[in-house]
């Protein structure tokens, strides 16, 4: 990126809001509405009733508007997710890092619903939450679990990797960022 | 009732200036593309509202989208929870509430929903909580109750009813929830907002229908004053008069409870409230004319109202009023004559019809003439309405018969549709049935009408009518030419009964016996099968069969097999083996449709139509017929002589008990037989050997001599016992039989109807059965009374005069004795004119054994209310005449 670049984008922003709109998918109780909180307002409280259906959030961050579907993660709405996530900008997958049982569930609803041609080349984030706890993944082994080098392979997306704590707040400027990033990439 | 739609002619006029709707003629398949907007990044709220519009006003129109289609729609609408457009936020929720029974995982929109309920935007939570009751399920209500609880005593109008109504719909599939939102209802009825107050009367009311006690209570406390809201207050009314309804077993205990209420809310500001009091008091049950007056007054005053809509109520309920009531709407009479030209039709009509009934003798020339003109402009149902009205008018007056029967022909010359006709040709047959003097004239008004007569069902039932009365008229020739121009003109299924009914007029006259040989001769050349074999058999019986009486017979019998049970055999019946024999086919008949009682409500609905048909003044012929036969069809019963009378349904048993008993008395000269209808309500039992064991303990004048058990009664299908009796000669017997149902029970698996072969027996105790004096007479119809009275030997009058002791007014009493005496009222006397000192009623009767009874009673009221009544009996047999008085000294 040059800086004659960097300068009209800066230029652009001046003028132009931007937005970007996201899937936020992954297991019941994986954190994706406290996700969704502390993004918007850094909040986090500990109980947290199960989202039924979806829930909707605009959250703006500097010059870009982030249009949030935060959807349940229990089985009957597992079925819906494709509709919610065609055309966005990219998906975010929030697992729970410290519940080991659950990966493998976690990793087959991932591979299925990436495998929809309607879903083809939309950017992907994986989230490891819970890290505060003690048996969490590390980075490395939830990506390798979750076997996020195939997905990247088969599909040839953009495929990234962050462990995060919504309790602690851990990480999460990294996510923002990397939202922010792909926001200006697709505009 | 149908008056409340608009009459034809209004519709006319309102269609040529309306406006078509701007989406009229707008495609599915066009609207479910443009719904791709839905998906937009870029919503336009604007373009999307109007989408949806377009989407609703498809399913208003009856439009059905598909599982697929729907489901399609609902997602796509789901995207529009990002819009922050609250416009379109509405529309969002009325259309997930419109297209979720045809949608798959509405579901999926609850947590939006939760969401909103809890916004602070009022439109949102009001919305979102009708919205969120439509797609949730039991399971998922638990999470929202706590919500909803508090929404209903929300501080807004609009959220609180929003919450009430949903518990109304969440009644019905999860009342245990609702209930317990009890103490929150309860103080939204205590709102001030009078529609969240209306809401809540109505869902704790729903809540607690079924408890008797609870809504009584709801009714006392809230009767005291808090309810402000008109619309609350209406339905507390009517709450009021349920409960009146119910308590109202006793009635002579004082006065009536909740009624001083009733009346205050006649002095209620709002005419809604006014009206819904006025019309709580003219419905209750045995309503005294004390109670009825200050109602009458104000709907009175709403005769003259310049709102067509109380003009129309208030005429509505003093119709159904004047039923029963006549003498107390009299006094509307002069406000309801200005009606008659009211512009609203529906208005007229009623207007009409009230004056009609309400009317005396004097009155029916000027209506009649009113009516005349006014009958060119309304709809064919309000047509039957007046007809109706003028039928039981001709009844009521008989002697004003011509200028009826006149006006009955003249319409049935002018167009109109097949129901109406059916109305008119049913009244004059049933005016020549009741009114011998009208028998002549209206044979040939209905000659005249088949002569051109769309309606070949009319025409068949005029051309048997014609072969039974026309042969016995003074000149039956005329008759001919008509019958004989139908063979000529009509269609194959006149034609045939055109030549039955030849063949009757062949059979009963000898001197236009070689006539109609002649005509039925020519009919054997007919192109149609049935006509030819018609023709070929009374051919026959007129000339070879010789045997004069057994063709006569023949002819003007019905057959004495039910219709039912023929075609069932002749259905099993095998051609090749041997000839059909009629004497096989079963007699008894299955299912009478007058007593056919499986539910409570055709019971209720038989039970009124028994009792309408015996305050008309007869059993319908037909059912009395029915009876006849069903009775002769019995070897027990078919000595008994002529039936004399069959009384209508008395019931013996509850509504809802496990069996249903209701019972007819039927009466022979020598002999009473009782038929008892049962109907076994459990499904799990079949029962075997029904009979009816009768204690006649308290009626020693009765000799039990046959009785017949029903073999076998399963479930749900009606069977009659019936026991038989010998009266002690040269006396009114009189008395009380207790009866018990006898049954072997035997347990049935309703799945498999299996069951098993033992069985035990038992017995079921039943209410009694009075056999009265008004048994023993039949009402009949005197279209001159003078005229009868002064036929009759006055050395046969018997005079004696009685005191009735205190009765609320002079109708009580005159109604209670036509009760007693079982007799036809005639000329109008059995309604009193409010106020009046003193009454003359006419009644006329037979008297079991054939003797005419007529009788004249005067009654007299004093101060203190006391009735005192002069009874005069005429009958040729003064036998009859004692026993009259006897049963009124006895009573």
């Amino acid at each position: 990126m040059g800086l004659w670049e960097s300068f009209l984008n800066w230029l652009r922003s001046l003028f132009f809001k931007q937005e970007m709109e996201l899937s936020l998918i992954g297991l019941q109780n994986a954190g994706k509405t406290s996700l969704v909180n502390v993004i918007a307002t850094g909040g986090y409280t500990e109980d947290m009733i199960p989202t039924v259906g979806f829930n909707m959030r605009k959250v703006s961050k500097g010059n870009v508007t982030i249009k949030l579907w935060d959807l349940g993660g229990q089985p009957r709405f597992r079925s819906m997710w494709e509709r919610y996530c065609r055309g966005v900008s990219a998906i975010v997958y929030v697992v729970d890092a410290a519940d080991r049982d659950t990966i493998p569930i976690s990793k087959s609803e991932l591979h299925d619903l990436l495998g929809k041609p309607s879903l083809n080349g939309i950017p992907l984030l994986v989230l490891g939450n819970k890290i505060d706890k003690e048996n969490a993944l590390s980075m490395q082994a939830l990506s390798e679990q979750m076997d996020l080098a195939r997905l990247a392979e088969r599909d040839s997306r953009e495929v990234c990797c962050y462990t995060i704590s919504c309790k602690n707040s851990t990480n999460i400027n990294d996510v923002i960022n990397w939202l922010i990033k792909h926001s200006k990439t697709k505009s | 009732m149908a008056q409340l739609q608009p009459v034809g002619k209004k519709d006319d006029d309102r269609e040529d200036d309306s406006e078509y709707s701007p989406f009229y003629g707008i495609e599915k398949g066009a609207v479910l593309q443009e719904a791709r907007v839905f998906n937009d990044p870029q919503l336009d709220a604007r373009r999307c509202a109007q989408v949806i519009t377009k989407l609703l006003y498809l399913l208003n129109q009856g439009e059905t989208f598909t599982k697929t289609e729907a489901t399609e729609v609902f997602f796509a609408v789901t995207k529009l929870f990002q819009s922050k457009d609250i416009g379109l936020r509405r529309m969002v929720y009325l259309i997930i509430k419109e297209i979720s029974p045809s949608a798959d995982e509405v579901i999926i929109v609850t947590s939006s929903l939760m969401k909103d309920m809890n916004s602070k935007t009022d439109l949102y939570r009001a919305n979102a909580i009708r919205v969120l009751c439509r797609i949730t399920d039991g399971g998922l209500l638990g999470q929202i109750e706590r919500y909803l609880k508090q929404a209903v005593v929300d501080k807004n109008p609009v959220v609180s009813s929003a919450a009430l109504v949903s518990g109304f719909h969440l009644l019905q599939s999860n009342p245990d929830i609702v209930k317990r939102w009890s103490n929150e209802v309860q103080e939204a009825v205590q709102s001030k907002a009078s529609l969240v107050q209306f809401h809540a009367l109505a869902l704790l009311h729903q809540i607690r229908q079924n408890d008797r006690l609870a809504v009584s209570k709801l009714v006392t406390s809230l009767t005291r004053g808090t309810v402000r809201s008109p619309l609350a207050q209406c339905l507390l009314i009517r709450y009021t008069s349920q409960v009146i309804e119910e308590s109202s077993a006793n009635p002579q205990s004082g006065d009536r409870p909740f009624y001083d209420y009733l009346e205050g809310c006649l002095r209620h500001k709002a005419e809604m409230v006014i009206f819904e009091a006025a019309r709580a008091i003219t419905e209750l049950s045995g309503v005294t004319s004390r109670e009825l007056t200050p109602a009458i007054t104000v709907l009175q005053l709403f005769l003259s109202s310049s709102k067509p809509v109380m003009r129309f109520a208030a005429v509505r309920t003093l119709n159904k009023v004047a039923m029963t009531h006549p003498p107390a709407v009299m006094n509307c009479n002069i406000d309801m004559e200005s009606l008659i030209s009211d512009q609203n039709r529906s208005i007229a009509t009623l207007a009409i019809t009230t004056l009609l009934k309400t009317g005396n003798e004097s009155s029916v020339d000027r209506l009649m003439k009113q009516i005349t003109n006014f009958m060119l402009d309304i709809a064919d149902e309000f047509k039957i309405v007046v007809v109706e009205a003028i039928r039981s008018l001709c009844l009521k007056f008989p002697q004003k018969y011509r200028i009826l029967m006149n006006f009955l022909s003249n319409i049935l010359r002018e167009e109109g549709g097949f129901e109406y006709k059916k109305a008119i040709v049913e009244s004059i047959l049933i005016l020549i049935r009741e009114i011998p003097e009208a028998k002549e004239s209206g044979l040939s008004h209905l000659c005249e009408f088949i002569e051109d007569c769309e309606f070949t069902y009319l025409s068949t039932q005029i051309l048997h009518l014609l072969g039974n009365e026309g042969p016995r008229t003074a000149d039956p020739s005329k008759y001919i030419r008509y019958i004989y121009n139908r063979v000529v003109l009509e269609n194959a299924t006149v034609r045939a009964s055109a030549v039955s009914a030849l063949a009757k007029f062949g059979a009963a006259v000898e001197s236009l016996q070689p006539r109609i040989l002649v005509l039925i001769r020519r009919c054997l050349y007919d192109n149609d099968d049935e006509v030819r074999d018609r023709a070929t058999l009374y051919l026959n019986y007129l000339n070879g069969g010789g045997n004069e009486a057994h063709s006569k017979t023949f002819l003007f019998t019905s057959l004495d097999v039910p219709l039912v049970n023929l075609e069932s055999s002749l259905l099993s019946y095998d051609a090749s083996e041997r000839r059909f024999d009629m004497s096989a086919v079963p007699r008894e008949m299955k299912h009478q449709p007058m007593l056919e009682k499986k539910t409570p409500a055709s019971k209720k609905a038989a039970k009124e139509a028994g009792q309408k048909a015996f305050a008309n003044g007869h059993l319908t012929s037909s059912a009395s017929d029915a009876y006849e036969k069903l009775l002769n069809s019995f070897p027990e019963f078919s000595g008994f002589g002529k039936l004399f009378k069959s009384s209508p349904l008395v019931e013996l048993t509850e509504a809802e008990t496990e069996y249903s008993v209701n019972a007819v008395k039927h009466i022979y000269p020598q002999y009473v037989v009782l038929q008892f209808n049962c109907t076994n309500t459990i499904k799990e039992q079949l029962l075997d050997d029904v009979s009816v064991v009768v204690d006649t303990s308290e009626a020693e004048d009765f000799i039990q001599v046959a009785s017949r058990k029903l073999s076998s009664m399963p479930y749900g299908a009606p069977g009659q016992a019936f026991v038989a009796f010998q009266k002690t000669e040269g006396r009114l017997c009189v008395g009380k039989f207790s009866n018990i149902l006898k049954f072997r029970v035997k347990e049935v698996d309703p799945n498999t109807g299996d069951c098993d072969d033992e069985g035990y027996e038992d017995e079921y105790q039943l209410e009694e059965l009075e056999v009265t004096a008004a048994d023993y007479v039949l009402k009949t119809v005197v279209t001159n009374f003078r005229g009868a009275w002064d036929a009759i030997n006055a050395e046969n009058e018997m005079v004696d005069e009685y005191g009735i002791g205190v009765r609320e007014s002079l109708q009580e009493a005159v109604q209670a004795v036509i009760t007693i005496l079982g007799m036809q009222p005639c000329e109008g006397t059995e309604s009193v004119s409010s106020n009046a000192r003193s009454h003359t009623c006419l009644l006329a009767g037979q008297f079991i054994g054939g003797a005419q009874v007529l009788v004249r009673l005067q009654f007299g009221i004093d101060a203190q209310k006391q009735v005192a009544m002069k009874l005069t009996v005429r009958s040729d047999d003064p036998e009859v005449c004692a026993q009259i008085h006897e049963i009124i000294g006895s009573a």
